[in-house]
């Protein structure tokens, strides 16, 4: 380890490094055994072949030689595995007679010396691009920001935790067919097949020949009736079934309309856009193009004609531009007040189909949509006995219902209802008919616009008497590097160049040419590996590998430039050129792509948490973004290390961390706005804002009632003994800010009470500063204490969630997992006998209990004495993260303590944070290591983690910054060498 | 850390377990001599059945309207079945049959899936063993828009395949017309001939590394050996006769939601010429629903497809969900009506060698359960004629992926489990 220890050092070694290289080259070629010396060789016969010789071979393993063949990797991985076992005290099992300190020693320090000896730093297969680089390639290769992978595409399969080592990088037949349906869909995309034009048609479409969309319309005497205003198309608009456009073109369009049982004169406004047929039918209107606004101001039918271009794909679509009536919650809830406000009848008549039984023990919603609510609704209108007794704004069911009005959901089910009273009563826009005539003549669409600048950007502008032959040269020339991300040597364009001549030849298009070229190029090996150049990690090399490391896309411009000139791997530039490609953003590729295979979030969305445990698909969607944040915030703040077990902060909304980590905001030490809060007098309180709290708020919020489920008197504002922080600062901004009491409301405020809360509440908002914005759906860094026992990547939902199956925790799998994942000791396989674990459903035993066989049984022990501690440490934590005292259905207490693989007990999980803190470097060297095999696409071999633990130690010195660590990693020889 | 499915395998299959699982049916009428437990060895003979077809509505069907009152033969129609009265003993109804798979919308492809959505489905487990026989080893298909990319059948490796939505497309792959056929043999011709020198330069390229990484590069070449195979076959088939048919679609594809009959339709005629030219052995096809409204006999129903679907039990809405319902039964009854009378030479009718699997991956959508999935065979040798009802309350209860493993062995697919299931319905349904 000495060896790489110092800076300069490194530097040093990283300059010999081509020669090195070439002696460990010759030394594979040498096929030479080198004898065990004696001392090692001696321990080896005491301690380790009685049952792992030629005869027994126990687990497969025989030990029993004389020399050792270091050329051979498998001969390597064998005898490194001897020294994990050993250094580890795993071998021999602790009931079989143990070595002396000395002894242990002596076999170590030989494997040591030996294995670094004989294993070369490199060594990475040719990589493929994986699913998610070729994809980022191909949007940056030809600009297509938005190119998606076709569905069905083939997978990636997972090589020691990720998609992109160079072993599980598998070309296979299926993944070969895509590439080259890929290359022709591009293909296609740049040049498409010429089009021809069709003859000229006229298609009409009358009332029942319109799509009626959940009650956006309906037909009535002959005419289709639309009522909405709202935005998405499903709720308000209408479309011709059959009037798809095939070819882009300039059409003549007719249309007649008419007002249906108008309320008053101006003209009606119908809208008319061009959707796409194939596009969401959830689609807001306001994404199509508007092709015309046409003023209907009569009742009898008014008819217009004009000109206008669709485009394939597309039909027409039809809005009620000034309907009386929005699918909009705020505004139906409005016209439903107003309406109320001048029509008894109607409120009585709504509460009774709304609620049935008078009460709220049956609320009709979602059962009542439509026609239904509708027949409900006209039925109890007409009768002369209905009730209306209650029919007054302040009843408890007129305000339940106008909430539920307010409300999205809500709104969808009424006002569906609504639009029925409209197709009866009107007002209503009518619709009569639509003519589309031509193509008069073709016009370019969105496809051939696209085309037409891809084609420009593939292959610049022909000069005028260039020769076809020179043109296509030309194209090569510019864009073969580019696609192949190096330069590509005068044989490799005309072997290319050979395609074009040939095609040309047998009396081929230029276009046809062109496209021919790019399905050939998009299945070169070139375009489809990279590290295929022979010799060293050359600068292009280094500068596809930082790209693709740090970017997951191909080098940029500047990249190449510098790879050319033969700067980047000058130690500096290439420091330089990391920091200007670090991602910055949650949202970066690599982020997302690193973070979600390294800690398994990217599995988040296929597990389905049981339902007793509420929580949530959106839930599971912020978990996931929480350790994106998270790391984010480590890596471009330098924090140390330290800060991604033990963080005085989370990175994720208010809401989900009071819901999911018993956050409490004010209730952490270190913040200013509870040192503030601290500040004011309890009593002052009582005596100067409570009573207009009392006085305006309670009736609706208080001990009678409790509108949208919200008490305001329990509300605690002892802020100094963990009150109800962020609830009740709710409270005080929505008065200050005047959104409460609302207007309606029998209460009222004057402004000297109102300036009263907004005192109180100033101080509160000016501490709040950038790092605390109130809202609670915002994702943000939130202050905490550290050595909490949430906080941290450990108890994250995400991780929680991911190491769990949604409906029961598996300590074993958990512990596993943390070996794995963050401690950086991966234990063997299991064996194969070994049965699974079934969850005893009788309950009659504790998972301690259950697992107790392995403290038991010595051949269990030897690996169960590691992974056992660090899973059951994390049994407080449910499926989904959330803390739980007892095992579920037993009753038990939860007993979380374990003694970790060095000896030092743990009584639970804020023990083995402090832990993990003092042993940070196991974290670090764990995380270093996924990151180099994320980087470099190979897992790290025995001199290649002992380069890394030195680079993990000197770090630590120096601040421990996860930032610089990822410098270190990069300047590296383990990350330099192919 | 990847969650593996608690593995059932054959040998946990011992008696006393047979026996449990044969005391849940004991409330069978219909329970006739008792069966040797079916095994692989059952499909060492030639397969009863050699074509698969499996249909799944996104919106489930409506029990209490699916199934009948009475169990085994001689059943009364139940109202969603009537369109199916002429082939009463063409099929047969299962219930209390489902994967005890999650709840909701997002699992909905446990319909094939099994237990855990998303994996390996069971016409992919078929078309990689008896697809490869025909021009298209399986198809996906779809009517109506929904919610986009849902999918039906998944690969090996877990991948959703992509649907056919339109009409044209699918007809325009059974039965290629001119200008496809010369744009299809240009795409071919060009793309192999200029295949040699991309490879020229491939084997350049693959000479200049070290061994290990030639090794590697190797992968490519086989790839490509593959590709250029198919293209070989692909082109000297090009002359072949492919099939031809009178069979003429409307101008335009019905893929707006309130045509969703008619694409139904339509995609059952393709899907009887598809089984009836050999052209493709393993079919699928998805039934989508979101917020359209019908109108039959003129008169709109009283809400949307999906709208219907939460009905609540409100009986005016479930009239209507019905008679969404009892419309895909009309079009499945047209279906059945072909495969019934299209013969082979031998006189055996296409719906003799073709199980159609009628089903969905929701037990009832207005509460978004997954459990207790209606299910309907039809077709493929099997003695129908029965209402099999299943008390899924009873420990050992068969699953549905028992009654697929059945299938699968009448189609030659020699396995004894799938997903959480590791018996038959042989002894129940054969």
């Amino acid at each position: 380890m000495a060896k790489f220890v110092s800076e300069t050092r490194r530097m040093r070694t990283t300059l010999l490094l081509p020669i090195v290289v070439i002696a460990s080259t010759l030394s594979l070629q040498a096929n030479t055994e080198i004898p065990i010396p004696e001392k090692p060789l001696q321990v080896l016969e005491d301690y380790c072949l009685d049952c792992h010789d030629e005869f027994e071979q126990k687990g497969d393993i025989n030990l029993e030689r004389l020399a050792i063949n270091w050329a051979d990797k498998g001969e390597r991985h064998l005898w490194e595995s001897v020294h994990h076992m050993a250094s580890e005290g795993m071998m021999p099992p602790s009931d079989e007679r143990q070595p002396s300190p000395k002894e242990r020693e002596a076999l170590l320090a030989w494997l040591d010396s030996s294995l670094l000896e004989h294993t070369p730093i490199g060594g990475t297969l040719p990589r493929r691009l994986s699913a998610e680089e070729y994809q980022s390639t191909i949007r940056h290769l030809f600009d297509l920001p938005d190119y998606k992978l076709p569905l069905g595409f083939p997978k990636d399969s997972e090589y020691h935790g990720f998609n992109n080592v160079g072993k599980g990088l598998v070309l296979s037949p299926p993944l070969m067919e895509a590439y080259t349906n890929v290359a022709e869909e591009i293909a296609n995309t740049i040049y498409p097949p010429k089009r021809t034009t069709p003859p000229s048609t006229t298609r009409t479409a009358g009332p029942n020949d319109m799509v009626l969309s959940f009650s956006a319309g309906k037909v009535v005497d002959d005419a289709l009736l639309l009522v909405s205003r709202g935005h998405e198309i499903f709720r308000s608009c209408s479309w011709p079934s059959r009037m798809e456009i095939m070819s882009s073109g300039t059409y003549r369009i007719t249309v007649s309309a008419a007002k249906h049982k108008p309320t008053w004169g101006g003209p009606m406004k119908l809208e008319i856009r061009a959707r796409e047929l194939t596009a969401s039918d959830r689609s807001r209107a306001d994404i199509f193009r508007v092709l015309k606004v046409m003023d209907v101001p009569s009742t009898e039918p008014t008819k217009i004609t004009f000109e206008a271009d669709l485009y394939e794909g597309q039909t027409l679509l039809f809005r009620w531009m000034n309907g009386d009536m929005a699918h909009d919650y705020s505004k139906f809830a409005k016209q439903m007040r107003e309406w109320f406000e001048r029509d008894k009848r109607w409120l009585a008549a709504w509460q009774h189909t709304v609620f049935p039984n008078g009460d709220f023990s049956e609320i009709r919603g979602s059962v009542i949509r439509g026609r239904s609510g509708w027949e409900y609704l006209s039925k109890a209108l007409a009768d002369p006995g209905l009730d209306m007794s209650r029919a007054t704004m302040d009843d408890p069911l007129t305000v339940k219902f106008l909430e539920m009005a307010d409300s999205n959901q809500g709104m969808f089910n009424y006002a569906d209802i609504l639009c029925h009273y409209y197709f009866t009563n009107g007002p209503a826009m009518e619709f009569h008919e639509a003519t589309i005539e031509g193509p008069l003549k073709l016009v370019d669409g969105p496809r051939e616009i696209l085309a037409k600048e891809l084609q420009q950007r593939f292959t610049g502008t022909r000069q005028p008497k260039q020769s076809e032959i020179a043109f296509a040269r030309e194209t090569l020339e510019t864009f073969l590097p580019k696609a192949f991300r190096r330069p590509v040597d005068e044989q490799t364009i005309d072997t290319y160049l050979g395609i074009a001549e040939r095609h040309l030849a047998t009396g081929n298009s230029l276009d046809t040419t062109m496209h021919l070229l790019v399905r050939n190029i998009l299945i070169s090996p070139r375009f489809i590996y990279r590290q295929t150049s022979p010799g060293e990690l050359d600068e292009y090399n280094l500068a596809n590998r930082l790209s693709y490391f740090l970017t997951q896309a191909p080098p940029d411009q500047q990249l190449l430039e510098l790879a050319h000139s033969g700067k980047l791997s000058d130690p500096k530039t290439l420091r330089e050129q990391a920091i200007r490609l670090m991602p910055r953003k949650p949202t970066s590729a690599m982020v997302q792509s690193f973070t979600g295979q390294w800690l398994d979030t990217n599995l988040l969305p296929e597990i389905m948490p049981d339902p007793k445990f509420k929580f949530s698909e959106a839930e599971i969607a912020l978990a996931e973004k929480e350790v994106e944040h998270f790391f984010t915030e480590i890596l471009t703040k330098n924090l140390p290390m330290t800060d991604f077990i033990d963080p005085d902060f989370h990175y994720t909304t208010p809401q989900f961390a009071r819901n999911n980590y018993q956050y409490s905001y004010l209730s952490q030490k270190n913040n200013s706005v509870s040192n503030i809060l601290l500040q004011f007098n309890l009593e002052d309180f009582h005596q100067e804002i409570e009573p207009i709290l009392e006085k305006t708020c309670y009736s609706c919020h208080g001990p009678d009632e409790q509108k949208g489920d919200f008490r305001i008197d329990k509300l605690n504002p002892n802020l100094a003994e963990g009150g109800d922080d962020i609830l009740w600062l709710d409270v005080m901004d929505m008065v200050a800010n005047g959104k409460m009491p609302p207007a309606q409301a029998n209460v009222s405020i004057t402004e000297k009470e109102r300036g009263l809360i907004v005192d109180w509440i100033a101080p509160i908002d000016l501490s709040k500063g950038s790092d605390y914005e109130r809202s609670r759906s915002d994702i943000q860094k939130l202050p905490l204490d550290r050595g909490s026992r949430f906080g941290g990547l450990l108890a994250q939902s995400a991780i929680m969630t991911a190491t769990a199956n949604g409906v029961d925790t598996q300590p074993v799998l958990r512990g596993v997992w943390m070996l794995e994942n963050i401690l950086g000791m991966p234990p063997p396989d299991p064996p194969e006998d070994v049965p699974a674990l079934t969850p005893d459903t009788r309950g009659a035993t504790t998972p301690r209990d259950l697992l107790s066989k392995h403290t038991s049984d010595k051949a269990c022990y030897s690996c169960h004495q590691n992974i056992d501690p660090v899973g059951f440490v994390f049994e407080n934590f449910d499926p989904v993260g959330n803390w739980r005292d007892e095992w579920p259905k037993i009753d038990t207490r939860i007993d979380p303590s374990g003694t970790l693989p060095d000896g030092t007990p743990i009584k639970d999980i804020t023990d083995f944070k402090a832990w993990l803190v003092d042993n940070i470097d196991h974290f670090s060297q764990c995380l270093s290591e996924k990151l180099m095999t994320y980087a470099t696409g190979r897992v790290p071999n025995y001199s290649e983690r002992k380069e890394i633990e030195a680079i993990v130690e000197a770090n630590d010195e120096h601040g421990n910054g996860f930032q610089d660590l990822l410098l270190r990693l990069i300047a590296s020889d383990t990350f330099r060498a192919k | 850390m990847t969650q593996k499915p608690k593995e059932l395998n054959a040998q946990s299959v011992d008696r006393r377990h047979f026996l449990r699982s044969a005391a849940a049916m004991i409330a069978l009428p219909a329970l006739e001599s008792l069966p040797v437990i079916g095994t692989a060895g059952a499909a060492s003979a030639a397969p009863k059945a050699k074509n698969l077809v499996s249909i799944g509505a996104y919106l489930g069907w409506h029990q209490n309207a699916f199934y009948p009152k009475e169990v085994g033969r001689g059943y009364t129609l139940p109202n969603t079945l009537s369109p199916l009265a002429d082939h009463q003993n063409d099929f047969t109804v299962f219930s209390g049959l489902d994967h005890r798979a999650p709840n909701g919308h997002g699992s909905w492809s446990n319909f094939l899936c099994g237990n855990t959505p998303n994996v390996y489905s069971m016409d992919q487990i078929v078309a990689d063993q008896i697809g490869q026989r025909s021009r298209f080893p399986s198809v996906q298909l779809t009517a109506g828009t929904g919610e986009g990319s849902k999918a039906m059948s998944f690969t090996k490796q877990g991948i959703g395949l992509p649907m056919i939505q339109r009409p044209s497309v699918f007809y325009k792959r059974l039965f290629m017309s001119e200008a496809d056929k010369t744009r299809m043999e240009y795409m071919l011709r060009s793309g192999r001939s200029s295949l040699d020198l991309v490879l020229d330069d491939a084997l350049r390229l693959q000479k200049s590394v070290i061994s290990a990484d030639r090794d590697k590069l190797d992968e490519y070449f086989d790839s490509m050996r593959s590709v250029e195979k198919r293209m070989e076959r692909q082109i000297s088939q090009i002359n072949d006769p492919l099939p031809t048919t009178d069979y003429k679609l409307p101008d335009t594809d019905p893929i707006t939601p309130n045509l969703l009959m008619e694409a139904e339709a339509l995609m059952y005629d393709l899907m009887a010429l598809a089984i009836d030219t050999d052209s493709s052995h393993v079919l699928s096809f998805f039934i989508d629903g979101l917020g359209q409204v019908f109108s039959f006999d003129g008169v709109p129903l009283r809400s949307g497809y999906h709208g219907l679907s939460h009905h609540g039990n409100d009986p005016e809405m479930i009239r209507d969900l019905v008679s969404i319902e009892t419309a895909h039964m009309h079009c499945l009854n047209g279906f059945l009506n072909q495969l019934k009378e299209k013969k082979r030479p031998d006189g055996t009718s296409l719906l003799d060698e073709t199980i159609v699997l009628v089903g969905t991956g929701m037990g009832d959508a207005s509460r978004h359960s997954n459990a207790d999935l209606p299910t309907l065979v039809a077709g493929g040798g099997f003695d129908h004629g029965k209402h099999i009802a299943i008390d899924a309350s009873k420990p050992e209860a068969p699953l549905l992926g028992d009654l697929y493993i059945t299938l699968m062995q009448q189609l030659g697919v020699e396995t004894n489990e799938f997903s959480n299931a590791n018996r038959n319905l042989n002894q129940l349904f054969s």
